[in-house]
């Protein structure tokens, strides 16, 4: 009941869009029915350009992302557990985080041209910092006194990481993660439709140029709908990871 | 139980009041079941009880700000419907406005009571200084302790002049030394003013050092168990503490209020 | 005791402070420095990592000629319209839907669906809709931004301390009173926090936006170096996006300090 009220707002909007365009109120040229979306994407999937694309755009996307997340966390651990190594990488974090990450798309192109690298490489530079920043939050900001029982009771100090301070830490540094999703989709489509010969990004791109407006809608709902998808198979596991937590 | 007694000698009376609701997974539960209680005005009143018993619920039924389903509440100023200055109350969180000063919460509540200008803030600075607050009056809540935020809080409720005084645990964020002193404070604010008071507390010194009269409530569905007259006239005696008296009562009290925590313990509901 | 208010902070920490950011101006020159010998001894491509003077010349000349002036000032504009028109529409709907059940019930699924889109694919969208010229970018920066300000304004309103509206009302304050003296001051923290972090995106839909449709603006004279293989306007560029995306940040945080000066997380502890 609760899932289908939910639904229910989102359905209308849709029979909203359908009626609309349908009967006039909006210019089908400025905004294709939903039927008829539905079909340039039904043909999408028959010709097998959307799987085509979309089996160049989530690989290189996914290996950004979780190299961010192994080098993130080991960054903000490091940064979080050792003064001197925070004083050193400090700065860098510190000019990254007000560069708006999009401006590094142009240098990739120089860097690595328009293959499948300069993608990767940006959703890593991308995802990087909120995953950096949320670990070394989460880690410092663990209430010392868990830490203090914990060596009082004879744990090592490797111990304390992985038994104490990584659980503590796990609701900031998921939501750091979550951040670095959302991050990964934003680079994913924004380099695809800047400097990319393939990919989904690129797709909405050539369709649109060719104006084929019904299928540029469809691959948008495909992206939106991912990402939407992504974000809330997150969500799920994060809740199913930290039920410990009331 | 005492007789209500005439009108004009009603502080707060409360009649029959059953309070039920609906936890999202589970039972409907009874908060309070029949609660009748009379409390004079001018009395200063102790709902006492283990947690959960519901004395808070009660305290918001009578300040308006839960809406009575069965049963009624009256003060001189009629049945209560919602929330009025003259029923004033003070939380155990402060609940002082953040954003503005000492002066400018109190000045918040005159300013709802129709109080402005010089006459408004000369009224202010008057309960600022009832409290002991002088040389605050331009300080943020953030940068006061516990201690002086609830002096504040105190002194904003008071500048509304109400009838009534609602006090939900309101030492109880404090450390004891602090409460001791706000206790012994509190009581000659109240001699001063002469208001009812309702206090709420699960602390039983404090409620037979503070109160004329307690409410003993019992555990979930709360009830009324037992009414306690603690006539001590010499509370501002430093020695009362050691009185023994005093301290008989204390303990007669609280068997009574442990009677009704193992009772909860034990899951029986009160007969 | 009833004198006696925080103890003065003791100076160790102001100490600590200081040998921080003297570390961390350490580090970053030593940066600097690296970059600068890599590109006299060519350690690294001078194509890819132009030599740090180069970059620096370009900079001078970029602010000299108000080349610098033009695309930020630019893409800034389009920036901060987005920004202005997301607020103005995002927050009262956000307010609403907080105070609303039904509006609640309509939108809250909405926003859930809406925020994890990366909503920069709908570029193609607002180019067909509105053209190539500010506009399809400003509709898209204002699209980009509107969720999370929505978003922080509801939490901030349906997070008021109930006992706060408690004592206004037992105080005997009335409906409008409560709603402007009370609940919006109480919710500005979030509130703000969310223009905090949406400005930020709004940022860098502007600049990615600036870079599909070329043009002036930070964003079209970056990727147009990057097109023409001009290394240098690369780097320049990127320095100087950072700049405009470290006052903006700085701005906001400034205008935190005043606006909430009063919060808990500025009180002298």
């Amino acid at each position: 009941m609760r899932v289908a009220s939910r639904i229910l707002p989102v359905l209308l909007v849709l029979l909203l869009w359908e009626g609309s365009t349908r009967l006039g109120f909006v210019s089908r040229a400025a905004l294709p029915p939903f039927t008829v979306v539905m079909q340039a994407l039904a043909g999408l999937v028959a010709d097998g350009s959307l799987w085509a694309n979309a089996a160049k755009s989530v690989p290189r996307s996914l290996v950004g992302f979780a190299a961010a997340l192994v080098v993130g966390t080991l960054l903000g651990g490091g940064m979080a557990l050792s003064r001197p190594f925070r004083t050193l990488v400090n700065p860098l974090v510190q000019v990254l985080y007000p560069l708006p990450k999009s401006a590094l798309i142009p240098l990739l192109l120089v860097w690595f041209g328009l293959g499948d690298t300069s993608k990767s490489v940006l959703v890593f530079l991308g995802c990087l910092l909120p995953v950096v920043l949320s670990t070394f939050n989460g880690i410092a900001g663990v209430n010392e006194v868990l830490v203090w029982s914990a060596r009082s009771m004879g744990a090592s100090r490797a111990a304390v990481l992985w038994d104490v301070l990584l659980p503590a830490a796990s609701p900031q540094i998921l939501t750091g993660v979550r951040t670095a999703i959302a991050f990964m989709f934003l680079l994913m489509v924004s380099s695809e439709l800047v400097i990319a010969t393939n990919g989904l990004g690129y797709m909405i791109g050539a369709l649109g140029d060719r104006g084929a407006y019904p299928a540029m809608f469809a691959v948008i709902l495909v992206v939106s709908a991912l990402g939407f998808a992504a974000d809330a198979g997150f969500q799920a596991m994060s809740a199913h990871w930290l039920r410990w937590r009331e | 139980m005492p007789e209500a007694g005439s009108r004009e000698a009603i502080g707060v009376e409360i009649s029959r009041v059953t309070h039920r609701y609906a936890p999202r997974n589970g039972a409907q539960v009874t908060a309070l079941a029949n609660i009748s209680l009379g409390i004079p005005r001018n009395q200063f009143h102790a709902l006492l009880g283990p947690s959960g018993c519901g004395k808070s619920t009660l305290l918001y039924l009578i300040g308006g700000f839960i809406p009575v389903q069965e049963g009624e509440i009256r003060t001189a100023s009629g049945l209560v419907r919602g929330p009025g200055p003259e029923r004033g109350i003070v939380f155990q969180n402060f609940a002082l406005f953040p954003w503005k000063t000492v002066k400018a919460n109190v000045l918040y509540a005159l300013a709802q009571r129709g109080s402005r200008g010089s006459e408004a803030d000369q009224r202010a600075q008057h309960f600022i200084d009832m409290v002991h607050l002088t040389g605050f009056e331009g300080s943020y809540p953030a940068q006061l302790s516990g201690g002086m935020q609830q002096r504040a809080a105190i002194a904003r409720t008071l500048a509304t002049d109400p009838d009534i005084l609602l006090m939900d645990e309101p030492f109880g964020a404090l450390d004891a030394q602090t409460r001791r002193i706000m206790q012994e404070e509190l009581l000659g604010i109240w001699r001063a003013s002469r208001k009812t008071v309702v206090f709420v507390t699960h602390d039983v010194a404090e409620a037979v050092y503070l109160a004329d009269s307690i409410s003993v409530m019992s555990a979930r569905p709360g009830r009324i168990q037992q009414r306690i007259e603690t006539d001590f006239n010499n509370r501002n005696d430093p020695g009362i503490l050691r009185n023994p008296e005093f301290v008989d009562t204390v303990e007669h009290v609280w068997e009574l209020v442990r009677a009704e925590v193992d009772a909860t313990k034990a899951g029986r509901a009160a007969a | 005791m009833s004198g006696a208010v925080l103890p003065a902070p003791v100076p160790a920490p102001n100490l600590q402070r200081l040998r921080q950011a003297a570390g961390s101006c350490v580090a970053l020159g030593g940066l600097l420095v690296f970059w600068a010998v890599a590109g006299q001894r060519e350690w690294i491509d001078p194509f890819l990592l132009p030599p740090l003077g180069e970059v620096l010349q370009r900079l001078l000349e970029d602010v000299q000629f108000g080349e610098f002036a033009t695309n930020a000032g630019l893409t800034v504009y389009r920036t901060a319209l987005g920004f202005l028109i997301a607020c103005v529409l995002g927050i009262p709907l956000g307010i609403a839907v907080a105070r609303s059940a039904a509006l609640r019930w309509f939108c809250a699924p909405l926003i859930s669906v809406g925020f994890p889109m990366p909503k920069i694919a709908f570029l193609p969208v607002f180019i067909l809709w509105f053209g190539v010229y500010d506009t399809s970018k400003i509709v898209m920066v204002a699209f980009a931004s509107a969720f999370t300000l929505v978003a922080s304004a509801e939490a901030g309103m349906r997070g008021v301390d109930k006992v706060l509206v408690w004592s206004a009302r037992g105080m005997g304050a009335g409906p409008v009173g409560l709603f402007f003296q009370v609940l919006i001051p109480a919710a500005l923290p979030q509130i703000f926090t969310g223009l905090q972090i949406a400005l930020p995106t709004a940022l860098i839909t502007a600049i990615a936006s600036e870079m599909l449709m070329g043009g002036a603006g930070l964003g079209g004279a970056m990727l147009q170096a990057g097109r023409f293989a001009d290394s240098v306007g690369v780097y320049a560029g990127i320095v100087e996006t950072a700049a405009v995306g470290m006052l903006v940040v700085a701005a906001m945080a400034r205008l935190r300090r005043g606006l909430l000066h009063w919060h808990p997380e500025f009180a002298r502890r």
